[in-house]
Formats: C-alpha cells, sequence, structure tokens
C-alpha cells in the first residue's frame, strides 16, 4: 500500500515538472532570431553564376555565410568572446575560405557550401600583421602569414608549414604588408616610422632571402594606412603633410628614391586635416594589382586615378562621393560609386576632359575596366557603376538607395559584380550602415533584404503593454475626458458606439472577404496599425535598447521590427537605463519610456522620451543635465498626466524631477520624509542610503563601507517594481503559518574578495535595508570565485559561485522569514522593525556553468517560480524554485512530505524538458528578461545575446487554460447528444403519462 | 391491473361479472364493499346496522401507556443509540480526505442538522407522552452530540478552518511607506 503510494506521488511529481513542448508546438508561440553582429569583412562568393553566397566575419567573432538571396544565415561559427577569437583577416579562394584567428594564433580553412572545417594550424606566438595568397603562375598554392617577427608559408591544400622565416631586424622594422605579384617570389614590405621603407624578397620554394633593400622616406608613419602596390608592383604611398604622392617600383634594381608627385600637379586637393586613403584592387591574387586606384581626398570625395610608367592620370573625379568600392567580375573590374542622388556629378572641365579623353581611350581598348561609385546624402543616394580602368560611366546601372530616416548613415559598401547574359556588367551592393543595418539592393534600387545587426548586442529591454483596439481605446477614452455637458456626453457615447458598431460591421466584412481568398494567402501581417492588446494580454511590446544606441520595437508574438530609432552620437561605452513611465492603460495619455543614456568618458547623461509603441520622439521637454548624473529612481508617484516622476541624482547629490510641473513638486514635498535612494560605488566600495529632503536636496543617512582592499562590490539588486507576492507566509506541515520577511527595501550585494588564490578567495554576500542601512544578513562563501550571477525575489536570493576547492559549479540560496508571528501585517516601515529576519541557507551543486539567471515572474504571483538559467550550451533551463529551497530535510518526515519538501540531494538534475528552448540555442545569452501576461498561469520569457528568442513559461502548468488538444469536438458531442437524449426522454414520458391517464 | 386480492373459491363468482358488460346489483351498500363482502361471505346479506369491523375499545388502559412512554423514549434516545455506530464508521473511515470519508462526514453532519430542523415535528410525535419535555432535551443533546461528532471528525480530517494558515490566503500584503531605489553608480 505505502509502496504503491510512493511511485504514485513519484509519477504525479514527474508529471506536473514535464514542461517540454510537443513536436507540434514547436515555433507556435516561440521565436528564435539569430545575428551575426557589425560585418569587418565581407566577401561575395563569384566562384559560380550561381553562388548565392556572402561570407561575413564580424566583430562579435562570429564566421558565418549568409544566402545573398534571402538574407538567411547558411551556417554560422561563433567563436570565443574577446581578443582570443578575434577574426583578423578573411580571404577567400574558390571554395575554400581563410581565417586568422586571435591575433594570428590560429589558421582555419573553412569549406565555404556547408561550412566545414578543411584544416586548422596553431601559428606560432606574435602579434599579427598581414596575411596574403601567393600564386606562381596563376595558380594560388599558398598562404603566408606576416607576424611581427616571422613569415610563414603554408600550403593552401593542407595548411601544413612550407617554411618559417624570422624577419631580419624585427625590433627596429615594422613589416606591414606582405605581397606577391605571381611572378614567384614573396616581398615583404617594413616600415622604421619618420625614416625609410624596407623591401625583403623571399624565396617562394625555401624561404630564402633573395634581395634585401632600404628606401628613404622620411614622411612616412605606416605602411597599412597610407600605402598600396599599383599596377605591377609599384608601391604608392599618400601623404598629407607633404600634399603628394610617392611611387616606388619594387622590382627594378636601380631605383634608390621614390619618385614625388605633388597633388597640385594633378589639380588635387586634400580635405584639410584629412588623412587620404589609396584604395587599390588586386582581382587575382596571382597577377599583379589593377594600375587603377581611388584616392579618397576628404570624407565625401574620391577620385580614380590610373598609374602608367610613373605617371598618374585621374580618369574620373567623384565629388561628392561617399563610398568606393572596387568589384571584378570575368576579366571586368567596376568601381560602384556611392553618391547624393539630387546632386548631379559635378565635373569641372579639367576632368571632363579626361573623361572625354578615357572614353576614346576604351573606344580602342578591348577590355573595359570599369568602376563603381556611390554617393549619400539625407534622404537618398544613387550608386552608379563606372568602368575602372576608363572611369566611364556605364549606362542603366543606377542603384537608388533610400535611407530609413531613422537610421544611420552608410558606412560600409561591398559589391557583387556579375555578368549579364548580353556580357555587361550587372552588379548588386551590400550597404552597412552606422547603426549596422545591412541591406542588400538591386537594380533599380528593390531592397531584396535588409539585417538589423544591431539587435546582435542587445543592452537592455523592457517589454510594454499593447494598447487597447481602436475601438475598446474610443470606449475608454470616453470616461477618461472631462465632463462637458449631458447633451454633449450623450452624443459623444452615440458616436463612439457608432464607431464600435462600423468596427464590427468592417471586422465582419474582413472575415467574410478573407474566407473566399486560399488559406495560404491570408496572412496576420502584423502593422503598427493594427497593432492591438489581445485578450489575454500575451503579445507585448519589447522595446530594447543596443549598444550602437539603436532602438527597437518589437512584436513580441512574431518577432517582427515594428519601429526602429537610430540614436546618434551615442558614444560606444554608454551605460544606458530604459524606463517605462507611463503604460498604456492612461488611454488618451500616450505611453512613455524615458531611456538614460550616460556617456562614460564625460559622466554626462542625457534622456531621450518616446513612444513605446510608435517608437516616435516625444516633444515633452526634458531637463537639461549639466552635471553628471549618477542614479536614476522612478518613483511610483505620478503627475496629472499619469507619467511616473523620474528622479535624477547627479554628483553633488541633488535631484533633479523629470516631469517636474508644480503638481508633481508638491507632491514630492509631501512625500520627501519617505523617498530614500542608495548608492553604490564599486571602485570606493562604498554603499550610502540618502533621504530627500523638501528643497529637492538630500542628506546623507547611513553608509556602509566594504574595504576595497580585500572584495570589491560585484552587483547589488534590489526586488522588482512591479513583483506581486500573493502569500504572506508558508503552511508548515502541521497547518501553522511560517511568514515570509517580505521586505521591499532589502538589497542583496555581491562581493568577490580581490585575492583570486583559490585558497583565499571568497564570495560574500549582504543583504542590507536600503532604508536604515541595517545589514540584515552576511554570509561569506570561503573557497569560492565568481562571476557570480545572483536573483533577488519575494524572500529569497539564489546565488552561483564557482567552488574552487572542489571545482565545480553552486548554487547557493538564501530564504528569509519572519517567523510563526507576523509583526505588522497591515503596512511595512523599515524604520520600525525590532526583530531580525530568520536566514535559511542551503546550497546544491549545479552541474554546468552558466552564463545569466532569472526568476519567472507572473500577474499576481500565485504560480509558483522557476529560475530561469542561461547556460553558455545555449540552452535555457526552467529549474523549478522547490529544488532550492532551503528547508528541504535531510530525511524525509511525515511533516516535510505534507509541506511537499523534497529530501534533500547535493545535486540538481539537469533534465532535458526543462529545457525551454528545445533546440533552438541561443548563442551567448547575455540575459533573460520576464514580464507578466494576462494570465496568471503565463510568464513572457526573453533572451537575448548574440541571437533573440522569446517564449512563453508555464511554472504551474496551464492551470487557467484549455489544453491545445482539448477534445472539443467530444464534449459539445457528448453535451448535444445528452441534450436531445433529455428532450426524447422527455417527450416519451409525456406520451407514457398520457396513456396511463387514459387507462 | 390486479383485483383486491380474492381467495382462490372466488375465481368463478369473479369470472361473472368480467364476462358481462354490466351488471346490476339491487342491494344497499358501495359497488366497492361488495366486492369485499362478496369474495369474504359471498351473496350472504348483512343485517342493517351490523358492522363487519369491530369497534375499537376506547377505554385507555394501562399497558398502552406504558407502549407509547416506550415508544417516545424511543424517538428520543435515537440519535443517542446512532452515536456507537457512528464512532465506529470514523474510525473505519480514517482521516484522509477522499470521497468516501468525505461523504460520510457529510451524511454525519447533516442527520442530525435535519432532525434538529424538523424538531417541531418530532415534538409533535411525542406530544402523548408525559415527560414529553425531557424526552425533547434528551433528543435534542443525542443529536447536538451527534453533530459535535461530525464536527471533531471534520477537525481530525483537517476540514474545519482553525489553523493560522487557513487564513494565509486573505492576508493582504502590507502596504509600505518608504519609497526607494537607486543602484549601482551608473
Amino acid at each position: 500500500m505505502g509502496w504503491s503510494l510512493a511511485t504514485l506521488f513519484v509519477s504525479l511529481r514527474l508529471l506536473c515538472f514535464t514542461a517540454a513542448v510537443f513536436e507540434d508546438q514547436v515555433g507556435k508561440f516561440d521565436w528564435r532570431q539569430q545575428f551575426v553582429g557589425e560585418v569587418r569583412f565581407a566577401v561575395f562568393d563569384t566562384n559560380s553564376q550561381a553562388s548565392k553566397k556572402l561570407l561575413v566575419a564580424t566583430e562579435k567573432n562570429i564566421f558565418a555565410s549568409i544566402n545573398s538571396r534571402t538574407g538567411d544565415l547558411l551556417w554560422r561559427h561563433v567563436d570565443k568572446t574577446g581578443p582570443e577569437g578575434h577574426i583578423d583577416m578573411l580571404l577567400l579562394h574558390g571554395q575554400d575560405a581563410l581565417v586568422v584567428v586571435g591575433n594570428g594564433r590560429i589558421l582555419r580553412s573553412w569549406e565555404t557550401t556547408i561550412g566545414g572545417l578543411n584544416w586548422e594550424t596553431v601559428l606560432d606566438t606574435g602579434s599579427f600583421q598581414s596575411a596574403a595568397f601567393i600564386g606562381v603562375q596563376d595558380l594560388v598554392k599558398y598562404v603566408a602569414v606576416l607576424k611581427k617577427s616571422a613569415l610563414s608559408l603554408h600550403y593552401l591544400s593542407n595548411g601544413h608549414q612550407k617554411w618559417v622565416e624570422n624577419l631580419p631586424e624585427s625590433n627596429t622594422v615594422q613589416y606591414q604588408i606582405v605581397y606577391s605579384g605571381g611572378s614567384g617570389q614573396v616581398l615583404l614590405l617594413g616600415v622604421v616610422p619618420n625614416s625609410h621603407i624596407v623591401i625583403v624578397e623571399y624565396n617562394i620554394e625555401d624561404g630564402e632571402i633573395m634581395r634585401q633593400k632600404s628606401v628613404a622616406a622620411p614622411w612616412i608613419t605606416s605602411l597599412q594606412s597610407s600605402c598600396v602596390v599599383v599596377g605591377s608592383g609599384v608601391l604608392l604611398c599618400a601623404d598629407l603633410t607633404t600634399q603628394s604622392m610617392y611611387t616606388f617600383s619594387l622590382q627594378s634594381v636601380e631605383q634608390t628614391n621614390m619618385n614625388q608627385i605633388l597633388l597640385q600637379t594633378l589639380g588635387l586637393e586634400v580635405a584639410s586635416g584629412f588623412q587620404p586613403v589609396l584604395i587599390s584592387t588586386q582581382p587575382h591574387p596571382a597577377r599583379p594589382p589593377l594600375s587603377e586606384f581611388v584616392l579618397q581626398l576628404g570624407p565625401d570625395h574620391h577620385i580614380l586615378l590610373q598609374l602608367n610608367d610613373e605617371l598618374i592620370s585621374p580618369l574620373r573625379d567623384f565629388n561628392p562621393s561617399f563610398l568606393v568600392a572596387f568589384a571584378t567580375t570575368g576579366e571586368k573590374t567596376v568601381t560602384a560609386v556611392m553618391s547624393p542622388k539630387n546632386t548631379t556629378v559635378s565635373v569641372d572641365p579639367s576632368t571632363c576632359s579626361y573623361f572625354l579623353s578615357s572614353l576614346q581611350f576604351s573606344l580602342s581598348s578591348n577590355v573595359g575596366y570599369n568602376v563603381v561609385v556611390l554617393y549619400l546624402d539625407a534622404k537618398a543616394c544613387s550608386i552608379n557603376l563606372y568602368s575602372a580602368d576608363t572611369g566611364r560611366r556605364l549606362l542603366d546601372t543606377t542603384i537608388i538607395y533610400h535611407k530609413d530616416p531613422n537610421g544611420g548613415r552608410p558606412a560600409k559598401l561591398y559589391v557583387h559584380a556579375f555578368l549579364k547574359k548580353d556580357d555587361s556588367v550587372g552588379y548588386r551592393v551590400m550597404v552597412q550602415n552606422e547603426d549596422l543595418v545591412l541591406s542588400f539592393l538591386q537594380q533599380p534600387g528593390r531592397v531584396v533584404w535588409t539585417r538589423e545587426e544591431a539587435l546582435a548586442d542587445v543592452v537592455t529591454m523592457e517589454m510594454v503593454d499593447l494598447p487597447l483596439t481602436g475601438t475598446q481605446a474610443e470606449l475608454e477614452g470616453e470616461f477618461g475626458k472631462k465632463a462637458d455637458g449631458l447633451l454633449a456626453m450623450v452624443l459623444k457615447r452615440l458616436s463612439s458606439q457608432l464607431i464600435v458598431l462600423q468596427a464590427w460591421l468592417g471586422h465582419l466584412w474582413k472575415l467574410f472577404y478573407d474566407a473566399r481568398k486560399p488559406r495560404s494567402q491570408v496572412k496576420n501581417e502584423v502593422t503598427i496599425e493594427t497593432l492591438s492588446r489581445d485578450e489575454f494580454n500575451l503579445q507585448k511590446m519589447m522595446v530594447m535598447v543596443t549598444a550602437s544606441g539603436k532602438l527597437f520595437g518589437i512584436d513580441s508574438k512574431s518577432g517582427t521590427i515594428l519601429w526602429s530609432q537610430y540614436l546618434e552620437n551615442v558614444q560606444p561605452n554608454s551605460v544606458f537605463k530604459l524606463m517605462v513611465q507611463r503604460t498604456t492603460a492612461h488611454f488618451p495619455h500616450p505611453p512613455q519610456c524615458t531611456l538614460l543614456i550616460k556617456d562614460k568618458n564625460t559622466g554626462l547623461a542625457s534622456l531621450n522620451v518616446f513612444n513605446p509603441i510608435f517608437g516616435k520622439k516625444s516633444h515633452i521637454g526634458v531637463p537639461a543635465l549639466s552635471r553628471p548624473v549618477l542614479q536614476s529612481l522612478l518613483l511610483p508617484l505620478m503627475d496629472q498626466d499619469y507619467a511616473k516622476v523620474l528622479l535624477l541624482i547627479d554628483d553633488q547629490y541633488k535631484v533633479t524631477a523629470f516631469p517636474s510641473t508644480k503638481n508633481v513638486l508638491q507632491q514630492l514635498q509631501e512625500m520627501a520624509s519617505s523617498i530614500f535612494f542608495y548608492l553604490v560605488d564599486s571602485n570606493q566600495g562604498r554603499l550610502s542610503g540618502f533621504r530627500l529632503r523638501k528643497d529637492l536636496s538630500t542628506e546623507l543617512i547611513w553608509e556602509v563601507v566594504v574595504p576595497v582592499e580585500t572584495q570589491k562590490i560585484v552587483g547589488v539588486k534590489g526586488k522588482r517594481a512591479n513583483e506581486h507576492v500573493h502569500s504572506q507566509g508558508r503552511v508548515m506541515g502541521d497547518r501553522s503559518v511560517l511568514y515570509k520577511y517580505l521586505n521591499p527595501n532589502l538589497l542583496a550585494v555581491v562581493t568577490e574578495s580581490t585575492d583570486t588564490h583559490q585558497e583565499h578567495s571568497f564570495v560574500g554576500i549582504f543583504l542590507i535595508d536600503g532604508v536604515t542601512g541595517r545589514i540584515v544578513h552576511e554570509a561569506v562563501q570561503r573557497k569560492a570565485r565568481g562571476p557570480v550571477h545572483f536573483v533577488h525575489s519575494e524572500n529569497w536570493v539564489v546565488y552561483v559561485y564557482w567552488n574552487t576547492k572542489s571545482r565545480r559549479n553552486e548554487f547557493s540560496v538564501l530564504e528569509l522569514f519572519e517567523g510563526m508571528e507576523l509583526y505588522n501585517s497591515t503596512v511595512f516601515s523599515s524604520l520600525d522593525r525590532p526583530q531580525p529576519p530568520q536566514v535559511l541557507q542551503q546550497s546544491y551543486i549545479f552541474p554546468s556553468p552558466i552564463s545569466t539567471l532569472e526568476a519567472t515572474l507572473t500577474e499576481k504571483g500565485i504560480t509558483s517560480r522557476h529560475l530561469l538559467v542561461g547556460l553558455p550550451s545555449g540552452a535555457i533551463l526552467s529549474l523549478p524554485k522547490m529544488f532550492l529551497d532551503p528547508r528541504r530535510p535531510e530525511v524525509a518526515s511525515e511533516q516535510s512530505r505534507e509541506e511537499n519538501l523534497i529530501p534533500y540531494s547535493p545535486e540538481i538534475p539537469i533534465r532535458t524538458e526543462w529545457f525551454i528552448n528545445y533546440n533552438q540555442s541561443v548563442s551567448r545569452v547575455k540575459g533573460i528578461y520576464t514580464s507578466p501576461s494576462g494570465l496568471e498561469s503565463t510568464c513572457l520569457v526573453v533572451a537575448y545575446g548574440l541571437d533573440l528568442y522569446q517564449t512563453r513559461v508555464y511554472p504551474s502548468k496551464q492551470f487557467d487554460v484549455l489544453k491545445d488538444d482539448y477534445d472539443y469536438v467530444l464534449i459539445s458531442s457528448v453535451l448535444l447528444g445528452l441534450f436531445f437524449a433529455t428532450m426524447i426522454s422527455k417527450r416519451l414520458a409525456e406520451v407514457k403519462l398520457l396513456n396511463r391517464a387514459w387507462r | 391491473m390486479s383485483s383486491p386480492g380474492g381467495p382462490g373459491g372466488a375465481l368463478s363468482t369473479r369470472g361473472g361479472p368480467k364476462r358481462n358488460k354490466w351488471a346490476l346489483e339491487l342491494s344497499l351498500g358501495s359497488t366497492r364493499s361488495r366486492g369485499d363482502r362478496q369474495n369474504k361471505e359471498g351473496d350472504v346479506m348483512y343485517p342493517v346496522g351490523y358492522s363487519d369491523k369491530p369497534v375499537p375499545d376506547t377505554s385507555v388502559q394501562e399497558t398502552d401507556r406504558n407502549l407509547v412512554e416506550k415508544r417516545c423514549w424511543d424517538v428520543a434516545l435515537g440519535p443517542l443509540k446512532q452515536i456507537p455506530m457512528n464512532l465506529f464508521i470514523m474510525y473505519m473511515s480514517g482521516n484522509t480526505i477522499s470521497i468516501f470519508p468525505i461523504m460520510m462526514v457529510c451524511m454525519m453532519a447533516w442527520r442530525p442538522i435535519q432532525a434538529l430542523m424538523s424538531m417541531s415535528a418530532t415534538f409533535k410525535l411525542l406530544e402523548s407522552s408525559s415527560q414529553q419535555w425531557l424526552q425533547g432535551l434528551v433528543y435534542l443533546i443525542g443529536n447536538l452530540l451527534g453533530s459535535a461528532l461530525a464536527i471533531y471528525k471534520c477537525q481530525s480530517m483537517g476540514l474545519l478552518p482553525t489553523h493560522s494558515s487557513d487564513w494565509l490566503a486573505f492576508i493582504e500584503p502590507p502596504q509600505r511607506l518608504e519609497i526607494m531605489g537607486g543602484g549601482m553608480v551608473l
């Protein structure tokens, strides 16, 4: 009997933890988007005409292949973060892509069709300088890798090293360029800044130094930024200070000085302070580069030049032009130029004559080199294609590029040229903007796809309820407005009812209209106009802030980007804090989000106020913040327009209120004595608490100093403002209540020791009351090391650390209880708490490292809590909080069983059915955001990192929703059957009664 | 359809009227009683004033009074007599919360309550007794004991909201008096 009960208990328990999705539920409530980040190198696979591969290597250490027809990822390799996985170079040859990773640590060859690894070699130490293909007689067989002090040659086929040579005088000479014109030698160019250029020639076969010479160049600082090799081995440099270009033939034996060509003699002038940039192209690695090159004279001025027997002649002047790129297809090389659309290309008389002469030249020559030029502007740009060797504009090659008014300016241009059937050159371009949008365009300006790569680096996010539908809002609005007379109110009511009727008819008509269309065509396109809250508030607007300063509004149901806004002038290391000042609940006032951006360098902050639903910038005047802002505080107070009050604390501990109307200031004066805030200065190890005074100045009321010599504050967390706790206590086995210590002002502060030796390192956790500064609890975990991830919610704190002694990850949970009696059940004041809480703690072993930790959140807090654990493998684990309960007994007793406590076991299992994202791994998960939905059972989850993943979790299963596979047909048929059976039997009974009465 | 039960000997006579469509009886008395008489006594005619039922003896006898008393005590003691039985059922059903113990507890609780509700009807029954008030009191006490037993059973099953945990869901979260916020220096 007992045994069978126990098995029943266990099976019930297993049942209630099973949370995996069924096969037909895949992608029903969840979606994932994969990103690659800011593109560093992009190469189009021009191997075959039908190829649609685009290879990209990014700043996020990702090497990926994008389908250039759709913009989808074909495959993606995510390398280590930081300098270890940094991609230094990407070279493509045929089907193989060569990648140098980690400052020249590893050389890899990838097969580009399926993304498989061909081979990998570990290179010698030394900082990476350059890499190039080395070709001999039209065949590319080797790749040369130039390090600071060594040059090595590897076979392309298997990565084996052919030879490695130490560089002569490598401590004084900076070798920066490796070059091979396909003529059987490897040329190495080095520089001694402000002195001379060193040229070393190696034999391909054995690495023997054939020749070595130096050329005086007192003006030079760096080869990489100012020199290129053009034509058949001519080194070409441009210099700002002397306003001239220099040429030097690398092959010639007799030349000892560089030829100086003054830019003035060409009629050119460099924009003041602009370092001229040279762009050359080498269509085939086994052949010398072209003798045509582009010189950038200013931010929006390029010129196409040709080097002919040490003479430079301009081919075409592109002014204004923002971006220029070369592309080669077959035997033809073109230049794409982006220029502003509404200004025509201004051609001054001198270039005009060149243009004419080059026209004649191209008529006489068979092989046409084309050049493509692009122009940029505020609204639209046009991209044109020019023959590279003549500068002649190719007809019908214009692509109009419409700039997103809320986006950034184009920053990079990649051209994919191909030969059309009639042997003319066609092309597509990929433009990367400052706001990291990749757009792929084809003629005459159709955007084939766009990718929002800024989303690869989400910093913070919020979820905002969608507005009610227009009709609902209309009805709500009627009550929101002020009353103005009986008749007006009646009319208003009538008109709003009319609108409701109209909307309903429209809806019916749409239903009828859609019903006639085939099913595949009826798509619920989510647009900003059709946005409305659903029945259970499961669809929300995700407002995401990215590190590049671009804001996104994403529909949580489908993942569609509904709006985006690029904030210019955001410094790369800014800190962001996003706050929802007004929700959608206060119609007709629009919802309002405020983003605080603080520039780390200057300390100055700015406020951006916008509508989170439509992404429009608000016209509300924001306070001028002349002093550096330390922290902000969103009060539950509201002004007369229902906007929550935001307090900004500057470095003199003065407070600025936003909005700062008279009403708000009055409320603040009334409430001042009960408004507290705390600041944590990690550098000085100081936690300080302040109280607001009536004149909006502050007074320091407590201070806790953590000695910085021994430990460093790594994190502090209060409770979430929108968290509700339904149950004030826990029911014990004997049916008494253990009341929770629910201090809303409690802070969890985590410190790590500065000493990282495994014997002395420790992790400290302090629970501090943020109002009084009282240390409620203090725990030190010896022989433990960070990074510490922790969650603070309800009456518990869960933290994860690395145990250096046992070499494993451990979870520890702290739970606080007030005892068997509540001290004060009506109000909570930190100032009136005589008894300290009881603290319980337990630790567990977790069999995996973790990347992030978050707790689920539901509307009323009735549903049991789960912890969402982001694992480095890309899985997101939904771990029941039940397993992390310090009251788990070592030996199960009658009472603990009554309480549903699981007997203590040190290991926390990882069950694969707890992975809420099944096989949809989220790479490099950085944060998890949870938001309650309108259903108590359901919590919305967004995981962000490199990828975005959105899903729903049901910690206590869907107790308030009928299941997906609920048998409506069976139930309704049974009901109908019973109904008819009742009717029939009633009739029969009547007949029988009548018969009996007759007898 | 069965006719008022006549013994076997009446078969032939009963068959007679059945065969005829109608019959006329010229004797006095109702047609219903006629059948009875016919069955019992055949066609014998009784003299006027004769009644075949015995006239009850209306004089009260001492033994009858004792019987009434006894009967009334039976009624009054009924609930008390049930208590041992209820105790046994309680013991057998155990304290687990499942459908059968719940049903039993409901029955146990409902019966005394029902009895107490219909107290006036019981008093009417006991009207004839001389110890009416004492019997009524005993009856009441018996029922109260029965319901007390049911309540005790509920208590031991944990169905009564007597613990603080039963009122936990109604505790409102306390109102916070201080507003606090802040964080790491940005």
